[in-house]
């Protein structure tokens, strides 16, 4: 390279480690050379990720944090801010699809065994974003302060109020007020828009990383290391730039129109993306009917509705999340992908498959005394798949898992 | 594809069908909850058409008319209404807005004092800008229809669909008396034909909490009051989202240039893998 720009360049790398980086983790980046579609959410996720961010600041700018114009700056966003409804359904949309697609790329982990050594770090940042998400998510939803904002809040924060000796400090604490207020409202502000989005920034940045140092996997679980060219590249393997980015680009188009699809015609998504009595501002004196969270917290309201004691459903659902960070080190199976594992581990998957979007639609519905009984059955399957893989993963037959890719 | 590998696929999409139709025998299983229109049973379906301004102009105009005196809409300008139903602002501000002080970038605060009608009627008529999303475009078009005679209440009616409201039937004018009456019904056997006695007539049960209209009572019939009332729903969703139609116009844009942005991206794809192997 030579020139002006090439000098410039010049001048940058000697100081910046473009060119390195850029061949590092982009143009010279071995990625294994079959994989399928499970491998795009992560992709995906960063996209709702930057859209999120994006869309965030543009909200903030007419968004007001106090208790008596909440609802009403999302009314003028919704309908005086010049394609203000656009900026607001990108992140009320973005919100539920980042779920949905962190929800699918946590699956593929469970299916392949992407947790598996030597990707256990991956995977327990992975973990660690999931439960930021929670957070941010949470806190964003009590911003507009509609009915199902105050009351949903209401019902978490009041949670804290379940552990012994220092629960009702703490919920007071959290609060800030001994009620949810404008107080409330604005410290969520703070927390949402600035604290949660650097922390979330930071893991993903440090999930990528610790997943650049030890490689990608593949669906057959295969060690695309074994077998290197003169050069030491893996033979199963091809540059990260530009194929895997054009692959990624052809689901990201996908992608987004299902986006659009959805964000155009069923913002609302049925009452699941956002709720019908959150259109109504905060009234502390009249309770809704029925309480519920928005579909991607629900499995775990279910959990927390099939324990009648507090504090136990508030440790039940603890640690629902947190059995999540050590899975690592529940599985002891030679194979790391189901294609490869044995009877016990497929039956085991399907069934806790089954349970976790039982368990979703169980939190988003009313009561009753066989839905009770369904949420303890199913919440024992969830906790039964991690606490007893150690044994069925020890004691199944497993195929043998092929040399190449 | 090998046959084997078929064979799983096909194993894999029977298992997707299973899961599915487990999930949605459980929900019918399970599904107890009354219907969001109470003693009225299943709401009636409600299908808006935001592009038919004359739809919107008249609905708007009866809002004025008949509702803004106890409801306001305070989220909305009365600018905006005139300019998205394309009503010429002066013939607007002339015929529809009583207030003459009212300017165009005001927000529809509302006629009546909160406080005062709150004594009135016991709660103070809420805020109708968002009526349509938290309630829904199938109640509300129910809920104005199905006002009943009804002596043992406040102003001798009640609603089938909001049993115990505190409004009164303020369209009663326009729709008559409307009464609930009880009515023969033939009575359906199993097979689904009518049931009938050994000389062939059909046998009926009487069936009460029928809605009927006493006829002359009103000053328009059952079909141009249901499309007072069409109206009139149609402009509380047009207000509840006034973005509405453009959304849906913008959406198929966007769709478009999403499926073309994929439709390259996969030839690129396909021209890059070709060079590779
Ligand atoms: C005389 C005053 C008055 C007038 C005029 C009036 N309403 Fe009402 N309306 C009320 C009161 C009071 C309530 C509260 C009823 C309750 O909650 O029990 C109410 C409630 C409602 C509700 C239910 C809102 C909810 O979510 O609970 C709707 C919808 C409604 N009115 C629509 C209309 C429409 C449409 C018109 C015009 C045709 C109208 N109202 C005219 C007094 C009035
Ligand atoms: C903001 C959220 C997240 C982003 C942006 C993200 C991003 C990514 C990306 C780009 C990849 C590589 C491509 C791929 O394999 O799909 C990846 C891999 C991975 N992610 Fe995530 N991720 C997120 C959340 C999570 C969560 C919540 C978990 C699990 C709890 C997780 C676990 C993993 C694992 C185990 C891999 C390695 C897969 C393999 O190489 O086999 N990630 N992530």
């Amino acid at each position: 390279m030579n020139g002006v720009v090439g000098k410039m360049f010049g001048w940058f790398n000697n100081r910046l480690p473009v060119a390195n980086t850029f061949e590092r983790h982009l143009s010279k980046h071995p990625v294994p050379s079959k994989v399928n579609f499970w491998y795009l959410f992560g992709a995906l996720a960063a996209v709702v990720l930057i859209i999120q961010i994006i869309s965030g600041i543009w909200l903030i700018m007419p968004y007001s944090n106090t208790e008596e114009q909440a609802f009403s700056s999302i009314e003028y966003i919704m309908r005086d801010v010049d394609y203000g409804w656009v900026i607001r359904y990108i992140h009320t949309t973005g919100a539920s699809m980042f779920f949905a697609v962190v929800y699918l790329h946590m699956f593929r982990g469970l299916l392949y065994g992407s947790y598996q050594k030597p990707k256990e770090l991956v995977w327990v940042f992975g973990c660690a974003i999931y439960l930021a998400m929670m957070a941010e998510g949470f806190l964003g939803y009590v911003l507009p302060y509609g009915q199902m904002s105050y009351w949903g809040a209401q019902v978490i924060i009041s949670l804290f109020g379940a552990i012994p000796y220092i629960g009702e400090s703490l919920e007071i604490w959290v609060r800030g007020d001994y009620y949810i207020s404008g107080i409330t409202v604005s410290r969520f502000f703070a927390l949402h828009v600035v604290a949660l989005p650097l922390v979330l920034i930071a893991l993903v940045f440090l999930h990528l990383i610790a997943l650049h140092e030890v490689g990608a996997g593949n669906p057959e679980g295969v060690d695309i290391e074994k077998y290197l060219d003169e050069d030491g590249v893996p033979l199963d393997s091809v540059p990260f730039f530009p194929y895997k980015v054009l692959n990624a680009l052809v689901g990201i188009g996908v992608f987004m129109t299902v986006f659009a699809i959805i964000m155009f015609f069923f913002p609302e998504g049925g009452g699941y993306f956002i709720e019908m009595a959150n259109f109504e501002e905060a009234n502390p004196l009249v309770t809704p009917e029925h309480i519920a969270p928005v579909w991607y917290y629900s499995p775990y309201y279910a959990m927390l509705r099939a324990v009648p004691d507090k504090l136990g459903g508030l440790i039940i659902m603890g640690s629902a999340v947190a059995i999540l960070f050590v899975v690592p080190w529940l599985d002891n199976s030679k194979a790391a992908s189901i294609r490869y594992k044995g009877v016990y581990s497929k039956v085991a998957l399907a069934l806790f498959g089954i349970s976790f979007l039982t368990l979703g639609y169980l939190g988003t519905v009313g009561v009753t005394e066989v839905r009770k009984t369904m949420s303890i059955i199913c919440t024992f399957i969830y906790f039964a798949f991690f606490i007893l893989m150690p044994i069925y993963t020890k004691f199944e037959k497993t195929k043998k898992v092929p040399e190449r890719l | 594809m090998t046959t084997k590998q078929k064979v799983i696929k096909i194993n894999k999409s029977v298992k997707f069908l299973l899961l599915f139709t487990l999930l949605f025998g459980i929900n019918n299983l399970l599904s107890a909850e009354g219907g969001p229109c109470k003693d009225y049973g299943d709401c009636d379906k409600f299908k808006y058409s935001l592009n038919d301004m004359e739809s919107l102009q008249s609905g708007a105009s009866t809002f004025l008319n008949y509702c803004y005196g106890c409801h306001s809409l305070q989220y909305s300008r009365w600018g905006r209404i005139a300019k998205d139903l394309q009503i010429p602002e002066d013939i607007f501000f002339e015929n529809l807005v009583f207030d003459k002080s009212i300017k165009a970038g005001d927000l529809m605060t509302g006629a009546m004092p909160k406080d005062e009608s709150a004594q009135w009627f016991g709660v103070a008529p809420p805020d109708l800008t968002l009526v349509s999303r938290v309630r829904g475009d199938d109640w509300l078009y129910s809920y104005l229809r199905t006002y009943y005679e009804d002596s043992s209440k406040q102003y001798g009616v009640n609603n089938l669909v909001y049993p115990g409201t505190a409004m009164p039937n303020v369209l009663a004018a326009l729709q008559g008396n409307q009464k609930l009456i009880c009515k023969n019904i033939p009575i359906i056997a199993k097979n689904g034909g009518e049931k009938r006695d050994s000389e062939g007539n059909a046998l009926t049960k009487e069936k009460c909490g029928f809605l009927q209209v006493e006829e002359g009572t009103g000053s328009l019939n059952k079909e141009d009051f249901d499309k007072v009332i069409y109206d009139l729903t149609n402009f509380l969703v047009y207000v509840g989202e006034p973005s509405k139609a453009s959304r849906e116009r913008i959406g198929w844009y966007v769709i478009f240039y999403f499926l073309i942005f994929t439709a390259l991206s996969a030839l690129l794809y396909r021209e890059y893998h070709k060079d590779y192997h």
